[in-house]
């Protein structure tokens, strides 16, 4: 045996790091998760909004069918400061929003709960998941007439609506983080003393967390596409109600500033739930 | 003392009955460094399992210091082979996991995780989280993990299997000095044979179906390693190829697997 080279030491200088430092690098996560998308989107939007006052502008459209954007704008002015169907503007977004907002704390705070417990109870998995599996798969709009013969035509049915529509996505989400919790992982708690509790609170509730948070997104756009839904039928406040009125009045106008306001609120929900992911679940995809 | 007597564990599987446990009967003492070796599926880990309280015997029992084995408790610390860090705590809290069950204030979990981290050699690692580490450097805030809540006992599944030999070495030496320091008993399997000469006290060589223990060693070569004397040292050492040769033998002339009848 021959020895070749014993001082494989580098020997050239090291590469100074410079003023600004060395160019850091990062283990992309699979999938396009934590790359920027932002300005692949606006631009994506300014285009679609290019083409919308492109089309309106040279008359290929009428604007009895799709309004001008300058026109859309100028009617939001118009409802914002004169309110519109009876009501002003910010009563038709409060009363959504506080449809949507108090189903959505319900369904959050009993879908997790009884989630979790479907996950790791055979007593509240066999309990509980016969009537969800049978509501589930039924569109919500099928059962608010239901819903308003019980419960009148109040806020009540509409937000029992929403709630049920609400809670199924987060309830299965939370069930199917418990499933996703590596038994050794378990093991490793128990082994460390974790009580029943401890186990729950500690191990099982944060570990399912990306999922339910999945779930919760889920469960806001199914939320939204009912409310409004549920608004265009029976309700005299709104953002469903006011678009139902101003398509009466072939209003296309404010029917488009309803439909931005809803996309608006929608975002935003969204959002929020988006932020709550990056300082919940920062190791989402890494553990 | 660790007692195990006339453990048995049969597996129900697709319609066959696995007999992975037979029989078994072993002491683990205080100070003990007991290494389970045998090739895969001989039922080292059904033995760890059942040692840990997460899989109850079919036949025979299992005593820590005369109290029956009936769950897994903290009294018996796992490392497992597997990473089962939490990647939503940061290292010095996965290392005090177990005193926040117990009900450490967080001032005196914190303290206790660094003094921990430092027989570890992760000094400077305690805010990191488990994704920002190495495989190796993982394995060691597991067995900080384990050591906190003080068990009495230690139990290592494989957990330098995963890891390229020289980091092994070095965990071999890390692990070597917490038993020499701190006195735990500690039952470690594996399937590599010099990793067996060189870590236990007591050494016992398993054969599958059934699982069996089919020879019982005792070496000195870990006290050695603990008073300061290096692997390669230990690993030239006049005794120690004889032995490795010796078990080796025994691990290949195992009976060819025989099929049981369900
Ligand atoms: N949960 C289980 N169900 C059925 N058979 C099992 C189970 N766990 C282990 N076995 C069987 O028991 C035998 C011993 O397995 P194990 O203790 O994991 O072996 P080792 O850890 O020595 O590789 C193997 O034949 C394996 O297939
Ligand atoms: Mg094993």
């Amino acid at each position: 045996m021959t020895v070749i080279d014993k001082l494989a030491a580098f020997e050239g200088e090291v590469p100074s790091s410079g003023a600004t430092g060395p160019r850091t690098v990062r283990m992309p996560a699979f999938g396009i998760s934590g790359q920027p998308t932002t300005l692949i989107s606006l631009v994506t939007a300014s285009l679609l909004v290019g083409a919308w006052w492109f089309v309106t502008e040279y008359g290929l459209v009428s604007s009895l069918f799709l309004p001008r954007p300058a026109e859309v704008l100028h009617q939001f002015v118009v409802v914002a400061r004169d309110g519109y169907a009876g009501a002003p503007l910010i009563d038709h977004v409060g009363a959504s929003l506080f449809r949507i907002g108090l189903a959505a704390a319900l369904a959050i705070l009993a879908g997790i709960p009884l989630g979790l417990l479907m996950g790791l109870n055979r007593f509240a998995k066999g309990i509980l998941d016969t009537p969800i599996e049978f509501y589930w798969p039924l569109p919500p709009l099928s059962y608010l007439p239901l819903m308003i013969i019980w419960l009148g035509i109040g806020e009540t049915s509409k937000v029992t609506l929403l709630f049920l529509a609400m809670f199924a996505p987060i309830c299965l989400a939370a069930q199917s983080g418990v499933r996703s919790l590596p038994v050794e992982r378990a093991q490793a708690a128990r082994t460390l003393g974790a009580t029943r509790l401890q186990l729950f609170a500690h191990i099982v509730l944060p570990g399912a967390l990306p999922e339910i948070l999945t779930g919760i997104r889920i469960a806001l756009g199914v939320g939204w596409g009912t409310l409004v839904a549920a608004e265009l039928i029976a309700s005299t406040r709104g953002i469903g109600f006011l678009i139902m009125s101003a398509a009466q009045f072939l209003a296309t106008d404010v029917v488009f500033v309803g439909i931005a306001i809803i996309s608006v609120c929608a975002f935003s929900f969204a959002h929020a739930v988006r932020l709550a992911e990056r300082l919940l679940v920062p190791w989402r995809g890494r553990g | 003392m660790l007692k195990i007597e006339n453990a048995s564990v049969f597996f129900e599987g697709r319609g066959r009955i696995v007999h992975a446990l037979d029989r078994l009967n072993l002491d683990i003492a205080d100070g003990d460094f007991v290494v389970a070796l045998g090739t895969s599926g001989c039922g080292k880990s059904t033995l760890l399992n059942a040692i840990a309280g997460f899989l109850p015997l079919s036949e025979g029992r299992i005593t820590l210091d005369g109290r029956a084995i009936a769950g897994p408790g903290a009294d018996r610390g796992v490392v497992f082979q597997k990473d089962t860090l939490m990647p939503w705590l940061d290292v010095a809290d996965n290392v005090a996991l177990g005193l926040r069950f117990a009900g450490l204030a967080r001032k005196a979990r914190r303290e206790k995780a660094e003094g921990l981290l430092d027989l570890v050699g992760l000094r400077d690692f305690g805010r990191s989280f488990p994704h920002e580490l190495s495989g190796g450097m993982r394995q060691r805030v597991g067995i900080a993990r384990a050591l906190a809540t003080d068990p009495d006992i230690l139990l290592m599944d494989e957990p330098f299997g995963a890891l390229d030999s020289m980091t092994r070495e070095q965990m071999q030496q890390l692990l070597v000095d917490v038993w020499h320091r701190t006195g735990k008993r500690i039952f470690f399997i594996t399937h590599s044979i010099e990793e067996a000469l060189v870590l236990g006290t007591h050494i016992i060589v398993m054969s599958p179906r059934p699982g069996r223990i089919v020879a019982r060693y005792r070496a000195d070569f870990v006290r050695r390693l603990a008073e300061g004397a290096s692997l390669k040292e230990i690993r030239l050492s006049d005794s120690f190829g004889p032995l490795r040769e010796e078990i080796r033998d025994i691990l290949h002339r195992d009976p060819e697997p025989k099929e049981e009848a369900a």
